[in-house]
């Protein structure tokens, strides 16, 4: 699998280079803005990007937009977004132009190797990724009336691992149980807090995030 | 006063003195005093403050002091002609309603000089005295009819018994003692009233009440020592009671002339309104105008108050704000407008409120002056209130960088202390321990670090919002409100970006008074919107808190500062109980 960074902190970058090649994903490019970046990945398309959302010249959301060109540019292309703060906001602009091929990360999660290439690995194979940071504001968030009150502490946790993008198969995985379990407490769910039922795993991310922002 | 009701009261004492002299000419010899002393008693004295009455009724028709002085002249010609009449006619009921109607003259007069110059009762001690003081006229002399010896009260042709009744002079010593004492002390009564009455004027009242107030003090004297004197000794020598009566007399046509007197003095000061403006065509320094016109009035306590109307507010000159005295004091309020919108406020002294003629035709004088004078001050107001404002944010600025430099030290600047600690020691044991242990040093130097990034990224968001900047006011009261401890509802944001100065300043607003609301509103729920409405940016927070919100508390403060920074205006609704309400308009310059 072949993956560009670009990140202006060079350190930072080179970092993460070795951290990827170690976890048997070869780095194609590394470059310091978004121009050269969006050069690099006209030439010759690689399987996922990852970029940094500050970059030179005004260090706001240059990678935020540069994600979206290039998702726009080359859909084949998986779109790795790196922040130093979390933002729902931003999470869901990446979502609203696809839920597949898209991830949004904490800078922080660099530090769990196996965590950073497997959600590399995910985009790149089409699947969405949300840091669980962005899941856990939206959970905590003050509601008059709150349905996920009304969800077992086993349909919450599904439900997180919903937002956070991963498919039944994952959240299997990483709770213990079998597919139909989980199969099982997604339709609860949908039901309970009212949501339109979406067989996709991937396109479902945006709609749980979106009721978990009303 | 209708100049017929006039005319006819002129006529009526005209021809009542006029009646009075002739009947005393009738008289001839019968009488004990003589025709000139007689002539003034009655004539002289009623025909004065008829006089003198009716010009203080027609200039100041709502004070009652004219009329009152009317009655005086009036009540003393009717007294006159009844008095002619019994010496005439020689008939015990003529006596009897002369002796009933004979006080009502001192009566008036006693009611007149404890109003004057109000036109009315402002004390309860002076109603008590009113009411006291008529008791003592009609009332008192039928008593006296019914139970002293008529020849006592000076009918000596009357029979013991007047009515008939049977009433012989059983209780007449008394009656005649007790209505002595009664008549001094009322006297004494009325004196303390005008002495009380000075010492509490200012200096515009004192000046129309010396003349009145000199004549009237010596005239209480004298009247006042006669009556003890009559008291004291039972048989008083001729000479002493013709003395004390004709300086009584003096005095009484003179009180009159002398009311005229405090009148022109007012009128002199009218002249003052042409000095005055001569001394305002000379340029006068700032704040000078209000001692001007202090002396054209005669109130050294004249103070002026502008009017500035971004603020709903008075401020003298030098920008501080002023409250208007309550009505019904000491202080009045003279109120000078422009096209019907105030300017200015004269605060003076109640006493100038007797001529309001006056009062106004200074300040239309002065208005051009004052009207400059309220630029100034508006200005000045301004000034201070933005110098006021600046040293706040400045301050403002300090006590936040305090802040940052605290949590930086005390948070993460510690924790990379410690991290950095952890680290030196687990190199130093390289080789020493076993991997597993290295593996858990190193883990928890990394949680150590995850912390730290946590605290630093919690600190950049408090200093500025990235969102805001980047994606506008809209995403960023919804993050606001994501983050908020209580449940907030987001109801309208804005769809397009404005100013960065106009949507920091209200994304600003909208943080403060959401963090108000959870720390001390109590509030459950709070709800957020920002809309544009011609031109402005409104934005407005409520919540169903404790309200009671204090728009002069440090932080309120600090937002209005920011607010009027903009040119905008922050108003806080927070009734104790029914919630807060904080709205801002931000002009956006479109």
């Amino acid at each position: 699998m072949r993956v560009m960074i670009a990140d202006d902190a060079v350190l930072f970058r080179e970092g993460l280079g070795r951290v990827l090649e170690a976890g048997g994903i070869q780095v194609a490019g590394q470059v310091g803005d978004a121009e050269r970046l969006l050069a690099l990945v006209r030439a010759d398309p690689p399987d996922a990007v990852v970029v940094d959302i500050r970059m030179p010249p005004t260090h706001t959301r240059e990678g935020l937009d540069a994600a979206q060109r290039i998702r726009a540019e080359h859909p084949q292309v998986g779109v790795l977004v790196l922040s130093q703060y979390v933002e729902p906001h931003h999470a869901m602009q990446l979502l609203e132009d696809g839920t597949s091929g898209v991830g949004y990360l904490l800078k922080d999660r660099v530090a769990d190797v196996a965590e950073l290439v497997d959600a590399v690995r995910r985009i790149a194979g089409g699947g969405s990724v949300i840091d669980p940071e962005v899941v856990a504001q939206l959970f905590g968030r003050r509601r008059t009336r709150n349905p996920i009150q009304e969800l077992s502490e086993r349909e919450r946790e599904v439900l997180a691992l919903m937002a956070e993008g991963r498919s039944n198969q994952a959240i299997g995985d990483r709770l213990f149980l079998s597919p139909k379990t989980v199969e099982g407490h997604v339709r609860s769910i949908f039901t309970r807090l009212d949501l339109a039922v979406t067989p996709d795993d991937h396109r479902r991310v945006l709609a749980v995030l979106a009721f978990l922002r009303a | 006063m209708n100049p017929r009701l006039r005319l006819a009261l002129a006529l009526a004492t005209l021809v009542a003195g006029l009646a009075n002299v002739a009947l005393l000419l009738r008289a001839g010899d019968d009488r004990e005093e003589s025709l000139v002393y007689l002539v003034i008693t009655i004539v002289g004295v009623g025909w004065s403050f008829v006089g003198a009455g009716l010009v203080a009724w027609s200039r100041r028709p709502e004070n009652r002091t004219g009329a009152l002085m009317v009655a005086v002249g009036l009540a003393q010609l009717l007294n006159g002609l009844l008095f002619n009449g019994v010496i005439l006619v020689r008939e015990r009921f003529a006596f009897a309603l002369w002796f009933l109607l004979a006080t009502l003259p001192e009566g008036v007069l006693g009611h007149l000089i404890a109003i004057f110059p109000d036109g009315r009762a402002t004390t309860r001690l002076q109603r008590v005295f009113i009411i006291a003081n008529y008791a003592a006229t009609v009332p008192l002399a039928l008593v006296q009819l019914l139970l002293v010896e008529p020849g006592r009260l000076g009918c000596t042709d009357c029979p013991n018994d007047i009515f008939g009744l049977g009433g012989r002079d059983r209780y007449g010593d008394v009656v005649l003692a007790v209505s002595d004492l009664s008549l001094a002390v009322l006297t004494a009564l009325l004196l303390w009233i005008v002495v009380m009455r000075w010492r509490h004027a200012a200096e515009p009242r004192r000046r129309s009440l010396a003349p009145v107030a000199l004549v009237g003090i010596v005239l209480l004297i004298v009247y006042m020592t006669g009556q003890t004197l009559k008291a004291v000794l039972p048989d008083p020598p001729l000479a002493l009671e013709v003395g004390f009566n004709l300086a009584i007399l003096i005095a009484l046509v003179l009180w009159p002339l002398a009311f005229l007197a405090g009148l022109a003095r007012t009128r002199l000061d009218r002249s003052a309104v042409g000095d005055l403006a001569v001394q305002l065509g000379e340029a006068l320094p700032p704040g000078r105008l209000e001692q001007v016109l202090a002396r054209a009035l005669h109130d050294p306590t004249l103070q002026l108050a502008y009017w500035l109307p971004d603020r709903d507010a008075f401020v003298d000159a030098a920008g501080r704000p002023v409250e208007l005295p309550a009505a019904g004091g000491d202080r009045a309020v003279t109120i000078l407008r422009h096209d019907g919108d105030p300017v200015a406020a004269m605060l003076h002294d109640a006493a100038l409120d007797e001529d309001p003629a006056l009062v106004r035709a200074v300040a239309a004088t002065a208005r051009m002056t004052i009207e400059n004078e309220r630029l100034q001050a508006e200005v000045r107001a301004q000034l201070e209130e933005v110098r006021a404002s600046r040293a706040r944010i400045v301050e403002f600025g300090d006590a936040e960088r305090r802040r940052v430099e605290r949590n930086l030290h005390d948070g993460a600047q510690q924790r990379l202390v410690s991290i950095s600690l952890a680290l030196g020691i687990a190199r130093s044991q390289v080789g020493a321990t076993s991997e597993q242990e290295m593996a858990v040093a190193l883990d928890d130097a990394a949680a150590e670090l995850r912390l730290a990034l946590v605290e630093l990224r919690e600190l950049a968001r408090g200093i500025h919002p990235v969102i805001l900047s980047e994606a506008g006011l809209g995403p960023a009261l919804v993050s606001l409100a994501e983050r908020s401890p209580i449940p907030v509802t987001v109801t309208a944001v804005p769809p397009e970006r404005l100013p960065s100065r106009v949507e920091e300043t209200a994304y600003y607003v909208a943080s403060e008074a959401l963090a108000n609301a959870a720390k001390h509103a109590h509030a459950t729920a709070v709800s957020i919107s920002a809309r544009r409405l011609e031109g402005e940016l409104l934005v407005e927070v409520g919540d169903d808190g404790v309200g009671g919100a204090d728009p002069d508390g440090s932080g309120l403060r600090g937002l209005a500062d920011r607010v009027a920074a903009l040119d905008g205006q922050l108003r806080v609704y927070s009734p104790d109980g029914k919630g807060t309400r904080i709205t801002a308009e931000l002009p956006c310059g479109s």
